[in-house]
């Protein structure tokens, strides 16, 4: 089964991202923001990152950037949750090292698609 | 489809996404109170960077989740709000007091939004003057990126961009502005279609239409891309002019997600026929095999990393409690809590009862038993204690409220007041501070409106220009103390007695000052010569008094003319228990609060003397206090006709005495307390009712109303 580490510091989108992955046959890990995430990523392994941009204490930007520098996670997909999908929110993702972004607001079933299109 | 701004489709992938929406009211209301709280401490003229950031998560953060549980009108205001806020935080604007009453106002209206969708009912609010209101300030800022078309801008459109091609609109899709799949036909002319492409043109509020399918179609159907924050029923409206309404289908447009290309774990490149609304990033780490050679790009990306600019992480240190809060907190309804309560307090009266039957056991013969009863009252008492616990909250909840409402107040009636909070950590029980609430408002509008003198008045009394009111919390005993007290003008007692007599309530000058202020209790009175909207509207100090009295609580009033005032609740801290004093009269068994007991004696015969009108008083300490024998308030059945009661406990409540003729004291301890009206019915003087350790009902006496029955 695969894990995925979801970080959002709004309790009632992580509820849904959690609920609809575990519902689609993942294990779900979550973290409440950047800081809470990094130090779960250090526990075990994911399979995929699913994290909100803004957020207290360590932004998903910074939280990428982090998790990229760690030879665990080079390669693991990482997903920006955003609901600025501007050109420079896009390219700091791509500098940041994410695999791409998902625009909020989503429902269930895109964030299945998506999801379905990096872990298979 | 339906009207998807307001109650969008909520099951998608076979999940009812109903089931998060308690959570998300619970979170955007702690949101929109950490931003009325942010808001209300923000300096306008020094705004704090990590302040203003806080503030924008606030926003942020109910956006998001009202876009995702489509709350549409919630997520178009708090739009409107963000793009505010984020030209503040970015410096791109100077924040005012305007900003910050527009922003509070933003506020109440979304949380009446929320009630609405909570289903409190009501109206649906009109926000149109607030997204006005917010839009200019956004533009007025000068800011680069202003959004065109102000004049248009009477309908609450959510900000938009210029309309632009594929790439720049994709990227305004935000909450309040949907992007959609429009299928129009089939048409026998395809160029009808091209109408509704001029209809975009000429309604500036409309929002961007562009063609799917290149203005090719091999089925007689046209495809649009729109973007636009109007109703589907609006559009489709707008559209009967040109097609009829069965031609026109929408559908919501877009993945609304990307990938990077070679990104790590990013799929094969799709063909972006329109932006998805998600995306991977090329060569980012990640991406699947089917990209090309990841591993390799992983380098290149970091560097890239260097040099776009990305804006810092900022630590916001408010926020991080929240988020903390989150991890070690758990919500429980207050029902659950309720009855684990109640089953304490069974189990409570049966330990008592098994300690009560225990007694005669020899504890040498079962030292065992006696030992398992020793531990199970201690861990009872725990237990008990922990749960009560449960149901305690801190005063701040009703603090908080305050701040926002002395501003407004202040700001209506033209006077400069600051509020000190103190004990704002004090906890106290959850149904208590919900009933608290009430008469505490009521404390502090008169403080303002009635306390606190205009700045020039205070300036020319040599007072500071800002009055003060302090809020004080704190435990004293089984009690807590709440204390509303203001720099105003204080009492008159001339005025008071005046009015009072105007009143026809009897005055005499003797009036000790406390009695005096007291008066400001009796029904109907009001000292305000013009009624104001804010107070003095009828309903009173005596209402306040009587739903405080109705908690168990007392009130006090110390008031010094030109110095201020100061007004004294004293409650229990939980309902649920009280700590209670038996007392033997006959064969019953009655409970006195022991917060309300103030001495006990014998009393000597010859110190009980009969008033002529006015029944028996006892002197104490060359202090005389009206005597009620209990035997005759309940009537006690009693066959020792010998007997002459002779202790006499003194109790105290709503500022008076009395000292209660009793056959005996009993002893001290914690009862639970049961609604006697619930379970039977009103008694007067009796307040409530407990099971005790011998399974016998005992009431529990009203002492406020023995008071008041004495001065009768």
């Amino acid at each position: 089964m695969h894990s995925i580490l979801a970080v959002d510091d709004s309790a009632s989108m992580r509820q849904m991202v959690a609920f609809t992955l575990k519902n689609a046959g993942f294990n779900v890990v979550e973290a409440v923001d950047g800081q809470d995430a990094w130090e779960k990523s250090g526990q075990r392994d994911f399979d995929l990152v699913l994290t909100d941009q803004n957020m207290p204490r360590m932004d998903g930007i910074s939280l990428t950037k982090k998790l990229r520098e760690n030879p665990k996670f080079k390669s693991t997909p990482i997903l920006i949750l955003t609901t600025e999908s501007s050109d420079s929110m896009k390219q700091a993702g791509r500098a940041a090292g994410a695999t791409g972004w998902l625009v909020k607001p989503f429902d269930p079933a895109k964030l299945i698609e998506v999801i379905g299109k990096v872990i298979r | 489809m339906g009207d998807m701004t307001t109650e969008g489709a909520s099951i998608s992938a076979g999940i009812d996404l109903s089931q998060f929406y308690q959570v998300f009211f619970e979170e955007a209301g702690e949101n929109l109170d950490n931003m009325e709280q942010l808001l209300l401490n923000v300096n306008v003229e020094a705004a704090d960077d990590e302040e203003l950031n806080a503030i924008f998560r606030c926003a942020h953060s109910i956006k998001g989740g009202a876009a995702t549980f489509g709350f549409g009108d919630v997520a178009e205001l708090t739009h409107q709000m963000e793009t505010l806020l984020d030209k503040l935080r970015r410096h791109e604007l100077q924040p005012n007091a305007a900003m910050v009453d527009v922003l509070l106002q933003s506020g109440d209206a979304l949380r009446a939004q929320l009630g609405r969708h909570q289903g409190s009912g009501g109206d649906v609010i009109d926000t149109t003057d607030l997204l006005v209101n917010i839009k200019r300030f956004v533009e007025g800022g000068g800011a680069p990126a202003a959004t065109p078309a102000p004049q248009a801008a009477a309908a609450p459109a959510a900000a938009k961009p210029a309309p632009a091609p594929a790439a720049a609109a994709a990227s305004a899709t935000k909450p309040g502005t949907r992007l959609l799949e429009m299928q129009v036909g089939p048409l026998t002319d395809l160029s009808l279609a091209d109408n509704l492409v001029e209809l975009f043109k000429e309604i500036t509020d409309l929002g961007t239409i562009e063609p799917l399918d290149a203005g090719q179609s091999s089925d007689g159907m046209r495809r649009f891309k729109v973007l636009t924050s109007s109703t589907d029923n609006d559009l489709l409206d707008l559209f009967t002019f040109h097609v009829a309404r069965e031609q026109v289908k929408l559908t919501p447009l877009g993945p609304g997600f990307g990938f990077y290309d070679g990104a790590p774990g990013a799929p094969p490149a799709e063909a972006p026929s329109a932006d998805p609304g998600y995306g991977f990033f090329d060569e980012a780490p990640g991406m699947p095999a089917g990209a090309a050679a990841p591993a390799a790009e992983a380098a290149p990306v970091a560097a890239d990393a260097a040099i776009v600019p990305t804006r810092p992480a900022t630590p916001a240190k408010a926020e991080s409690k929240p988020a903390a809060m989150d991890q070690t907190t758990l919500r429980v309804s207050i029902e659950k809590v309720d009855q684990l309560i109640n089953l304490v307090g069974e189990l409570v009266i049966t330990q008592a009862m098994l300690a009560q039957n225990s007694r005669d056991v020899d504890p040498a013969l079962y030292q065992q038993l006696t030992s398992g009863l020793a531990d199970l009252e201690r861990n009872t008492r725990d237990l008990q204690e922990s749960v009560m616990s449960i149901r305690m909250i801190p005063m701040a909840t009703v603090f908080n409220r305050f701040p926002r409402m002395l501003r407004d107040l202040a700001a209506k009636l033209g006077k400069k007041v600051e509020l000190v909070t103190q004990g704002e950590a004090t906890e106290l029980d959850k149904s208590l501070v919900e009933k608290i609430t009430d008469p505490l408002t009521h404390l502090v509008r008169n403080s303002c409106d009635h306390g606190i003198e205009m700045p020039a008045d205070r300036l020319a009394r040599g007072k500071p220009e800002q009055g003060t009111i302090t809020l004080v919390a704190s435990h004293q005993g089984g009690s807590i103390v709440i204390e509303v007290r203001d720099d105003g003008r204080g009492l008159n007692r001339e005025k008071l007695i005046k009015k009072a007599r105007e009143k026809g309530i009897d005055a005499p000058d003797t009036m000790t000052d406390a009695e005096c202020w007291s008066l400001i209790f009796a029904p109907g009175f009001s000292t305000a010569d013009v009624v104001t909207d804010v107070s003095g509207r009828g309903v009173g100090m005596d209402v306040v008094k009587k739903n405080i009295t109705s908690l168990g609580g007392t009130v006090e009033i110390d008031s010094a003319e030109g110095y201020g005032m100061k007004v004294s609740v004293r409650l229990p801290l939980t309902l649920a228990i009280m700590d209670g004093m038996s007392v033997g009269v006959g064969d019953e068994c009655y409970i006195l609060p022991l917060s309300s007991v103030v001495e006990s004696f014998q009393v000597q015969s010859n110190t009980i003397k009969t008033v002529a009108g006015s029944g028996r008083v006892v002197e104490v300490r060359d202090e005389y206090m009206p005597v009620i024998e209990l035997e005759r308030v309940f009537d006690v059945p009693r066959f020792d006709f010998e007997h002459v009661s002779s202790i006499m406990v003194v109790v105290e409540a709503e500022g008076g005495r009395v000292a209660l003729l009793v056959d005996e004291l009993l002893g001290q301890q914690q009862v639970v307390v049961k609604n006697l009206e619930a379970n039977y019915r009103k008694v007067n003087d009796v307040s409530g009712a407990t099971i005790m350790g011998d399974g016998r009902v005992a009431l529990i006496l009203d002492v406020g109303s023995l008071v008041r029955r004495s001065r009768h």
